[in-house]
C-alpha cells in the first residue's frame, strides 16, 4: 500500500499532471449545450448475427437529459426514451410503449442494466461524476504518432457501480479518449470500448462508440449521423409529454 | 507349410519361443500409443438427420441436455439459509468448471441465477431472484412468496413437496460429459454429509457410465480370469499345460493392444481410439485365444496318453488342428471384419484390432504352443496325461447316446430352435436409459426421484420456426405445451410463451388476468423492449434465437424409452396439425429421438452383419472341406445360436437395443470355431480307415472334450451377469449363452446330422 503511494506521488512529477487533475481538465473541456443526432445501432452476438436500429437523439448539458426516439426497425418505431440524471437522487428514466399506449418508470437502481440489449449499460451512458472515483496516470503510450495519457478510473467504495475500474488512452494534445477497457469487480476485463471524435464547431465529438463485451463475445456498433450543436433545445422539450410523438 | 510350422516348433523351440516372444513385446509396446475416448457420444454418427436437426439446435439455443443436481432433506422445507447458501455457492462451484482453461459450463439455472419480473408502480422491473448468498429471513420469506405465486418458475428448480431444490447445468457442448460428470461429484461430495444429493439427466448418465464400466470391468474380468484357470486347472490336472494357455491368451492380447496402439501412432485415426466399446475386445479375444490353446494342449493330452511319445504327440496333434485352427481363425477374422460396415465408427477398429489379436493368437497357438510343450519335461504317466478328465469322461457317454439317438437329437434340436423363431414376433428394438441399470442402482433410484419429486429426468424439444412475436404463433406455442402437460410423462414445459405471458401481467400492475399472450404483435414487441431496458437479452437465447425467427418449447419428462418418445413425437405432431392455426413448422427432437434412430440404424446393421458372417464362414468352409454340403453343416450350429439368441430375447422380452444388437453379432464370432473343429476331426476320421459307424462316436470323444472345456473355461465371463449395468449383465449373458448354445449345437444338431448324412457325405 506504502509503495503505491510513493508510485502514485512520483508518478505525479513523471507525467507533469496527476490523474486527478486530468479528469478535471477533461471535465473542463467545452460542452455544447445541446447536441442533435441520428444514431445508428448494430448489435452482433457471438454467432456473427446483427441487429441494426435507428434512433434520434436530443440531448442537453452534455447528456444530463436526453430524449431518444427509435425510428426503425419498424417494431420498435414509436417507442422513445426520456433521461434525466440528478444531482442527490435516482436518475429519471421512462420509457413509452406506443402499443400498450403507457408511460413506464425505469428503475435506476440497477444501473449494469444492459441499454436496449447493447453492450452499453445505463452507467456507461451516464456522465462520470468527478467525486464518485479516483484517478491515476499509470503510463504513456505512443499511438500513430500521437501521445496518450493511460487514465486509470476507479468507483470509489461508496459509488455504485458494476465495474472495478477503467484504464483510457487519452489523446496528450486534444484530450479525448481513444479507447477504453473496462474491469468487472472480480478485476476481470469485461467490455472495451474505442471512440472516433470528429471536431465540430469548437467542440470534439464523438462520432462512432464500439463496444465489446469480452464475457460476452457481443459488439455494439453505435454511429452518430446528422450531428447538429448548439441548435438552441428547449428544456421544456425533457417532459414526459413529449415522449408520445417525435420531433421535427 | 504345415510341416515348417511344425518342425521350426519342434527342431528349435527356444529360437521359437524367443522370436516370438520378441515380436510380441515389440508390438505390445503400442499399448503407450493407445488413446482412451471415454466419451460414449464420440461413438454415435453425425449425420443422422435426426441428430443434425439436433445439433442445429444445440448450436442456436445451447446444449438442451441438461444435468440435474437436486438436494435437499426430506421433512424440512428449502427455504432456510443454510440450504439458499449452499445452492448459491454449487451455483458458483459449477460455473466455474474448466477443462484445460475451456469452460465445461454453458450455465447453471437455480434458485441463484434466476430472475424475478416484478411490477413495481406499473414499471416491469427484473431482479435477481436471489441477490446475495446471504439472506436475512425476509428476504427468505419473499422469495418463498414469489415462488408460491409464481409456479412456472419454481416448478423448474423446486421438488414438489418443497424439499429439495434443483441445480441444473447445462453442459457447453455434449463431448465432455465425463469429466463434467467427475467435476459435478467432486463439488458436492463435501456437502452430501448435510443434505441427500440425486443427480440426474442423460447427460450425467451418458458421463458416468464409462466411469461405472471401467470400475466394473476391470473386476468382473479378473473374476472371469480366474474362473477360467480353475476350470482349466481341474481338467486339465498340470498348471504348466494352463500356464501355457494363459501364456498365448496374455500375449496375444497384449499383441492386440500395442497393434491399435501403432495404429493410431501412425495413422491417427480416431476409429482406433479405445473406446467404451472396446472393453469388450480383452474378454472376447480370451475366449478366442483359450480356444485355441485349449484344442492344442487338450488333443495334446490325448495324443501322449495313445503314444506315450511327446515329439510323436505333438506331431500328431499339430497335424490334425493346423487346419481346423487356421480355419476358425480366419473364420472368427472375416466375420469380425464384417464390422467394418458399422455405422459406429471404433467398430471399424474393433473389427480390424480384434481381427489381428486373433492371427497372433492363431500364430501363438501353431508355433510358440507346440516349441513351449516340446521344452517342457512330461512325466507321461502323470494323472493329467494318462487318466481322462471328468468332462472327457461326460462326453464320452455323451457321445454315445447321440449316435445311438440322432434323429431324436435332431429333431429335438430343430425343435427348440423352431420354438425361439417363434419369439421373433414379440422382439422389440428399444432402449430406455433407465433401464441400464438394475433396481437398486444409484443412478437409477436418482433418475427415479427426479422424475417423481422433480421436473423430471430427460428433455424433449420442439423447435418451432415462424414469427416468434407474432400472437397467432405465440398462442399456438400455448396451446402445444398445455397439451404436452395433460402427457402423464411430462412434468413441465418451457418456452418464450411462459416469459411473455409473465411480463404481460407484470406490465399490466400483476393484473392475473393479463397472464396471457397480447392481442397485438407491436404489443409483444413493446414487451421485449422494456426487457431490454431492465433485464438482460441473454436471458432468451435458450428460447429463441436473435432474430425471433425460431422459438423452442423443452418439455422436461420422467425417463422414457426411445419407442415411447417416437409415439409421443407422433402425437404431437398429430395435435399440431389438427389444432393449430399458424403456419409454423415444428420439429421435434431431443437426444432421445436421435437415439432412435441410432438404435434402428445399429440393430440393422448388426443384423446385417451377422447374415453376412455366417455367410463368410459358410464360403470358407466349403472351400477349405471342398464341399457344399460341409459348408451348409458348418453354420448350423451358428444360425441355430443365432435364432435362439433373439427368440428367447423375444419370448424372455429382453428388449433388442444397440448393445444387445452389437453384442450379439460380436460374441457369435467367438461361438463359430467348435462346428469347425467338429466338422475337420469328422473329415480326417473319414479318410484314414475308421469304420463309417465308428466316425462319430470318435469325433465327438476327441472334439467334444475340448468344446466343452473350452465353453466351459469362457463361461467364467458369465461374472459379467453380476454388474449393475445391464448391458454389461447382456454381455455376460450372452457370453454364456454364445458358448452354451454353440457347443451344445454343434455336439447335438451338427453331430446328428453328420451321423444322419454320413453316408452321402463319405466317400467310401
Amino acid at each position: 500500500m506504502k509503495l503505491c503511494k510513493y508510485l502514485i506521488f512520483f508518478s505525479s512529477f513523471v507525467f507533469a499532471i496527476n490523474g486527478e487533475q486530468l479528469a478535471k481538465q477533461i471535465d473542463a473541456k467545452p460542452k455544447p449545450k445541446d447536441m442533435k443526432a441520428n444514431l445508428t445501432m448494430v448489435l452482433t452476438n457471438k454467432k456473427g448475427k446483427s441487429r441494426t436500429s435507428s434512433i434520434r437523439s436530443i440531448s442537453q448539458d452534455g447528456g444530463e437529459k436526453q430524449m431518444i426516439y427509435f425510428l426503425s426497425p419498424a417494431d420498435d418505431k414509436g417507442v422513445a426514451l426520456l433521461k434525466i440524471e440528478h444531482e442527490n437522487k435516482d436518475d429519471e428514466i421512462r420509457l413509452w410503449l406506443p402499443a400498450f399506449k403507457k408511460v413506464r418508470r425505469i428503475s435506476s437502481k440497477k444501473k449494469s442494466d444492459a441499454f436496449m440489449g447493447s453492450d452499453l449499460s445505463y452507467e456507461d451512458l451516464t456522465n462520470r461524476d468527478l467525486s464518485e472515483n479516483t484517478y491515476h496516470i499509470t503510463g504513456l503510450d505512443t499511438i500513430q504518432n500521437s501521445e496518450y495519457y493511460i487514465l486509470e478510473t476507479s468507483p470509489k467504495e461508496e459509488t455504485n457501480s458494476e465495474y472495478s475500474k477503467h484504464v483510457t488512452w487519452i489523446e496528450k494534445q486534444s484530450l479525448v479518449p481513444l479507447k477504453e477497457t473496462s474491469f468487472d469487480k472480480s478485476g476481470n476485463i469485461l467490455k472495451e470500448k474505442t471512440f472516433i471524435y470528429k471536431h465540430i464547431k469548437e467542440y470534439d465529438t464523438p462520432t462512432e462508440i464500439f463496444v465489446t463485451n469480452i464475457q460476452k463475445n457481443h459488439t455494439t456498433k453505435l454511429t452518430f449521423e446528422n450531428i447538429e450543436l448548439d441548435s438552441g433545445v428547449k428544456s421544456s422539450l425533457f417532459q414526459e409529454k413529449n415522449l408520445k410523438r417525435l420531433p421535427k | 507349410m504345415k510341416q515348417w510350422f511344425i518342425n521350426n516348433s519342434l527342431q528349435r523351440p527356444k529360437l521359437t519361443f524367443s522370436i516370438m516372444v520378441f515380436l510380441t513385446l515389440i508390438i505390445g509396446s503400442g499399448v503407450r500409443n493407445i488413446i482412451v475416448d471415454d466419451n460414449i457420444m464420440n461413438l454415435l454418427p453425425k449425420d443422422i438427420p435426426s441428430r443434425v436437426v439436433w445439433e442445429e439446435i444445440n448450436e442456436e439455443f445451447g446444449e438442451t441436455e441438461f444435468m440435474f443436481v437436486a438436494f435437499g432433506n426430506s421433512n424440512e422445507s428449502v427455504y432456510n439459509s443454510k440450504t439458499l447458501e449452499t445452492a448459491w455457492e454449487l451455483t458458483e462451484q459449477f460455473e466455474k468448471i474448466t477443462l484445460d482453461g475451456k469452460p465445461l459450463v454453458e450455465e447453471v439455472i437455480s434458485i441463484a441465477t434466476l430472475n424475478r419480473i416484478d411490477s413495481e408502480d406499473g414499471w416491469m422491473e427484473v431482479n435477481d431472484l436471489m441477490s446475495e448468498k446471504q439472506l436475512s429471513e425476509s428476504e427468505i420469506a419473499e422469495i418463498k412468496s414469489y415462488l408460491e405465486e409464481n409456479t412456472g418458475v419454481s416448478s423448474r428448480i423446486l421438488g414438489r413437496n418443497g424439499n429439495f431444490m434443483n441445480v441444473v447445468i447445462r453442459p457447453t457442448d455434449n463431448l465432455h460429459y465425463p469429466q463434467l460428470t467427475q467435476e459435478v461429484s467432486k463439488i458436492t461430495q463435501p456437502y452430501e454429509q448435510d443434505f441427500e444429493f440425486y443427480f440426474g439427466g442423460e447427460s450425467y448418465i451418458v458421463g458416468k457410465i464409462p466411469e461405472i464400466i471401467v470400475n466394473e470391468v476391470g473386476t468382473l474380468m479378473s473374476v472371469g480370469l480366474i474362473l477360467m484357470i480353475v476350470v482349466l486347472l481341474a481338467n486339465l490336472r498340470n498348471w504348466t499345460a494352463v500356464a501355457m494357455v494363459l501364456s498365448v491368451i496374455m500375449m496375444s492380447a497384449l499383441a492386440m493392444m500395442g497393434f491399435m496402439g501403432w495404429v493410431v501412432h501412425f495413422s491417427g485415426s480416431s476409429r482406433f481410439y479405445f473406446s467404451m466399446l472396446n472393453t469388450s475386445m480383452p474378454i472376447v479375444l480370451l475366449t478366442i485365444a483359450n480356444s485355441d490353446g485349449v484344442h492344442v494342449i487338450s488333443r495334446f493330452f490325448r495324443e501322449a496318453r495313445k503314444h506315450k511319445n511327446v515329439e510323436t504327440a505333438i506331431r500328431k496333434t499339430m497335424n490334425q488342428l493346423m487346419l481346423p485352427i487356421s480355419l476358425t481363425s480366419l473364420t472368427t477374422v472375416a466375420a469380425f471384419l464384417t464390422l467394418l460396415s458399422s455405422p459406429i465408427r471404433p467398430m471399424v477398429g474393433y473389427g480390424v484390432t480384434i481381427g489381428f489379436g486373433i492371427t497372433w493368437a492363431w500364430l501363438l497357438s501353431t508355433i510358440l504352443l507346440p516349441s513351449l510343450i516340446s521344452l517342457k519335461k512330461w512325466n507321461l504317466n502323470s494323472t493329467a496325461l494318462s487318466k481322462p478328465s471328468i468332462i472327457e469322461n461326460i462326453i464320452h457317454r455323451f457321445s454315445k447316446d447321440i449316435i445311438q439317438r440322432p434323429k431324436k437329437v435332431l429333431f429335438g434340436g430343430i425343435a427348440i430352435v423352431l420354438f425361439s423363431l417363434l419369439g421373433f414376433q414379440f422382439i422389440e428394438v428399444e432402449v430406455n436409459v433407465i433401464n441400464f441399470f438394475k433396481p437398486g442402482n444409484v443412478l437409477r433410484e436418482s433418475t427415479i426421484f427426479l422424475d417423481k419429486e422433480m421436473s423430471g429426468s430427460m428433455s424433449l424439444v420442439m423447435k418451432l420456426e415462424g414469427d416468434m412475436k407474432d400472437p397467432k404463433n405465440l398462442n399456438d406455442m400455448v396451446k402445444i405445451q398445455d397439451f404436452l402437460e395433460l402427457m402423464p410423462t411430462v412434468n413441465t414445459t418451457i418456452s418464450l410463451a411462459n416469459v411473455i405471458k409473465e411480463m404481460h401481467k407484470s406490465v399490466m400492475d400483476d393484473d392475473p388476468t393479463f397472464e396471457t399472450i397480447p392481442d397485438e404483435r407491436e404489443k409483444v414487441n413493446n414487451l421485449f423492449t422494456m426487457y431490454s431496458m431492465s433485464g438482460d437479452d441473454d436471458d432468451f437465447s435458450a428460447l429463441v434465437d436473435y432474430e425471433y425467427e425460431t422459438g423452442l418449447i423443452t418439455a422436461m419428462m420422467q425417463s422414457i424409452s426411445t419407442k415411447d418418445v417416437v409415439a409421443h413425437a407422433d402425437t404431437i405432431n398429430k395435435f399440431i396439425k389438427n389444432n393449430t392455426e399458424s403456419e409454423m413448422t415444428v420439429h421435434v427432437s431431443g437426444m432421445l429421438m436421435f437415439l432412435n434412430d441410432f438404435v434402428d440404424l445399429v440393430v440393422e446393421s448388426s443384423l446385417t452383419s451377422i447374415f453376412f458372417s455366417i455367410l463368410i464362414i459358410g464360403a470358407i468352409a466349403w472351400i477349405f472341406f471342398k464341399s457344399w454340403r460341409y459348408g451348409l453343416l458348418s453354420i448350423i450350429p451358428l444360425s441355430s445360436a443365432v435364432i435362439l439368441n433373439f427368440g428367447l430375447m423375444g419370448w424372455f422380452g429382453v428388449h433388442l437395443s444397440h448393445f444387445t444388437a452389437l453384442l450379439s453379432s460380436i460374441i457369435i464370432g467367438v461361438g463359430v470355431d467348435f462346428s469347425i473343429h467338429y466338422i475337420a476331426e469328422f473329415i480326417h476320421y473319414s479318410k484314414n480307415g475308421v469304420t463309417i459307424d465308428k466316425i462319430s462316436q470318435k469325433s465327438v470323444d476327441d472334439v467334444g472334450y475340448p468344446i466343452l472345456l473350452d465353453a466351459f473355461s469362457n463361461m467364467g465371463f458369465g461374472a459379467l451377469i453380476f454388474s449393475t449395468l445391464i448391458p454389461l449383465v447382456h454381455m455376460g449373458g450372452l457370453m454364456v449363452f454364445a458358448m452354451i448354445s454353440t457347443s451344445l449345437g454343434t455336439l447335438t444338431i451338427l453331430a446328428s446330422s453328420l451321423e444322419l448324412f454320413k453316408h452321402k457325405l463319405v466317400k467310401h
